[in-house]
């Protein structure tokens, strides 16, 4: 019998490349072999830091000589579609960081790729994969919550951590060049985990984006609402409070289910079984068991060193390797995929509309009082000045 | 070398000038009557370090914004400079943001300088690049010991240091661009309290003194502001490398006591030094044992590198750069303290 094994490669070694390759070394059979970047400094930092044998700076290099079977790629997303192309028609399989691709024509093409080279590709999805999450989607799935109305998706943002700095700092910064901006980044993270109980592929959808910081220059918070046949959803992505969020709260016909991801907590929201007062105290009673329950659950975890952030990472690297070894399909499907690429295009495509509809309204705002600055000069009119205002506004609203 | 070239003042490049220790040497450069290009990053605070060296020094000095990171950015920007300090690195984040903020800006800008012809980089290092691990207790550690050989066992901030000073050296010696290094220990301030690793870990509200019996290598920022100045002017030292560390330093223990005197309230657990070993090696144990669900933050390598008892020499520094601590400990520590740091 063969003994198990794979051989990664890692494209990109910034940041988020670290945690790749920290929860690649925690599958015993999975080797990295090799780390790429076009920057010598960066791969030559993770090679030493990880024990990688390979550090090029070219990806045909790396390919040539280590050889892998899979390549992550980690690099800042609008090199996504041309270096998942030529992995995959180089015949590697291909674990793409989030977010995707920079938009869903894109999307299209890297998948229509993988397909054409009967190679497996999977997307960072990765919560979808945290313990935490499946065990929620098991107590939904058994009915506690009986049938899904509404998904509420929470993510934080530390703006002012090590990356959100590099991002406000720096004008020319990838992220800034994005169509979604700094959301493009990260929003599919509490996108994906609305999408889970959605079923329909265009659900209808309205979203702004905003920003709380003058000194900053680009939006730094969105909202979103999305409604499908059966469940609608919302999304909230802030910048502005903490702690950082990474939550979602599940509602059902019969209860609800909100998962902490960072505390690793599953909260239930129950209907009262006794009634008026007694309600009162039966609540507050469920939340000391609950909480009891999950205390004692984390200290176990805690004691079998099961408490990892990037644990869902893990989880979905070694569904995607298994794939790959045994022929199945993989942890991520490509419809969903696609599906939530083109509902993030929508989103900042609808973010895009409403600024370009509050500017336009600033300017006829600023042009009607132009006018009228002028009117009143030469003539005292007080109600031409208010229906002039009104003619201008039309009929939206500021 | 002097401050003047010809019948005009020396034209300097300063990066990180807006940083704790950048924008006093500033003050110190235009002081001498350098001309002071600064290269600073969009969006840095310029009017604060406008305010900070005062408007009669600041005709003297432009400032340039600028990615290091880009080489093509790098060019122009050491045009016509007789010196360039490089002060600028990255202090915190992950390595590969120390290394993509500190190490690759390092290399940019020496291209450009050896291209430029510049006649001389002044590379400000750290002190804790050293292989001290490798140190007998309270044995001297000067430029004569060896640079720590596995950077990456330590912690980020110091493996992006030790890499940046490999590439510096390479490149310096490849292109014969002349360059000196300077090395600071622990340089604290306004701004920046004397509250450094060195002395003691913070986990939450508690802070473990990690031994105490050790001296803690100190530099008030004023006195290595100047000894970073003097590493661009004075003749015959290309080359060379300086420790850069004040006289009469305390012990981490002795740091403690001021900050209470100071009526600073601090909640210590004491770890004796011989404990700081245990407890790192049952760090590596249970994070090795969990697969890092707590990372190895604190491990033998780190502790024998950061805490272990020694001697700190700046005698060289004395005796070629003729640099002189000017302000002691005390006075700087009540200083510091004034500041509300």
């Amino acid at each position: 019998m063969t003994e198990k094994r794979i051989k990664i490669g890692l494209v990109g070694c910034g940041q988020i490349a670290d945690a790749h390759l920290q929860q690649i070394r925690r599958i015993p059979w999975a080797e990295p072999v090799a780390v790429c970047d076009l920057e010598p400094l960066l791969a030559r930092q993770a090679a030493e830091r990880f024990d990688v044998p390979g550090q090029f700076a070219s990806i045909e290099e790396m390919l040539e000589v280590s050889r892998p079977d899979v390549v992550h790629i980690t690099t800042p997303v609008e090199s996504h579609r041309p270096l998942a192309k030529l992995l995959l028609d180089a015949g590697v399989h291909v674990y793409v960081e989030k977010p995707f691709t920079v938009d869903a024509d894109e999307a299209r093409d890297v998948l229509d790729c993988a397909r054409r080279n009967d190679r497996l590709l999977c997307l960072g999805h990765d919560q979808l994969f945290d313990p935490t999450w499946l065990e929620c989607r098991e107590r939904i799935e058994a009915g506690e919550i009986g049938d899904v109305q509404h998904v509420e998706s929470v993510l934080g943002y530390p703006l002012h951590g090590p990356f959100g700095t590099q991002v406000i700092a720096n004008p020319d910064h990838w992220v800034r060049r994005l169509p979604g901006g700094l959301f493009q980044n990260t929003i599919s993270h509490p996108l994906y985990r609305v999408t889970e109980f959605l079923s329909d592929d265009q659900p209808e959808l309205q979203a702004t984006w905003f920003s709380r910081f003058k000194q900053i220059s680009f939006p730094t918070e969105l909202r979103a609402h999305l409604r499908g046949e059966d469940v609608t959803g919302s999304l909230l992505f802030t910048s502005s409070t903490k702690p950082c969020h990474r939550m979602t709260r599940i509602y059902g016909t019969n209860g609800a289910l909100e998962v902490d991801l960072n505390s690793q907590l599953i909260r239930a929201d129950r209907v009262d079984r006794y009634p008026g007062a007694f309600a009162k105290i039966e609540a507050p009673w469920r939340r000391v068991c609950e909480s009891s329950a999950n205390l004692a659950q984390n200290v176990r975890r805690f004691c079998k060193g099961e408490l990892h952030y990037f644990e869902g990472m893990k989880q979905t690297f070694l569904r995607f390797y298994e794939a790959i070894l045994e022929g199945d399909e993989g942890p991520v499907s490509y419809d969903e995929i696609l599906r939530v690429t083109e509902i993030m295009d929508r989103i900042f495509a609808e973010c895009r509309k409403g600024d370009s509809e509050r500017s336009e309204i600033k300017r006829r705002t600023r042009q009607t009082m132009s006018g009228t600055q002028t009117k009143k000069h030469s003539a005292d009119n007080p109600e031409g000045l208010v229906a002039e205002l009104s003619a201008g506004n039309g009929s939206q609203t500021v | 070398m002097g401050t003047r070239t010809g019948n005009r003042a020396m034209q300097v490049l300063l990066t990180g000038a807006t940083g704790f220790l950048g924008r006093r040497v500033l003050r110190q450069l235009l002081d001498e009557g350098c001309a002071v290009r600064c290269a600073v990053r969009p969006g840095s605070d310029v009017q604060s370090l406008r305010d900070f060296v005062g408007l009669r020094r600041w005709s003297r000095a432009e400032t340039v914004n600028v990615q290091l990171a880009n080489p093509e950015q790098c060019e122009g920007l050491v045009q016509d400079c007789d010196v360039v300090y490089h002060a600028a690195a990255a202090l915190s984040g992950s390595a590969s943001n120390l290394v993509m903020n500190s190490v690759v800006p390092t290399r940019n800008l020496m291209n450009a300088a050896s291209e430029q012809g510049v006649g001389r980089f002044v590379l400000v290092s750290s002190l804790g690049i050293y292989g001290s691990q490798e140190l007998r207790r309270n044995s001297l550690l000067d430029e004569k010991c060896p640079i720590d050989p596995a950077g990456h066992l330590r912690d980020p901030y110091t493996y992006s240091k030790i890499l940046q000073e490999e590439v510096a050296r390479e490149i310096s010696q490849e292109s014969g661009l002349p360059m000196v290094v300077v090395r600071p220990g622990v340089i604290f301030g306004d701004e920046r309290g004397a509250m450094s690793h060195r002395v003691g870990l913070q986990l939450g509200g508690l802070l473990l003194r990690m031994g105490g019996g050790q001296r803690v290598p100190f530099t008030y920022v004023e006195n290595c502001a100047e000894a970073v100045k003097l590493a661009g002017f004075k003749e015959g030292i290309d080359g060379q490398v300086f420790n850069v560390v004040d006289d009469d330093l305390p012990t981490g223990r002795q740091v403690l006591r001021k900050y209470r005197k100071a009526g600073r309230k601090f909640r210590v657990i004491g770890i004796p030094q011989v404990a700081t070993n245990w407890l790192a090696r049952f760090n590596e144990w249970y994070s090795e044992r969990t697969e890092q669900q707590i990372p190895a933050v604190l491990t033998r390598y780190r502790v024998q590198a950061m805490w272990k008892p020694l001697q700190y020499s700046n005698s060289r520094a004395k005796e070629m750069l003729g640099w002189h601590p000017s302000t002691s400990f005390d006075e700087a520590f009540e200083k510091t303290m004034a500041s509300g740091a």
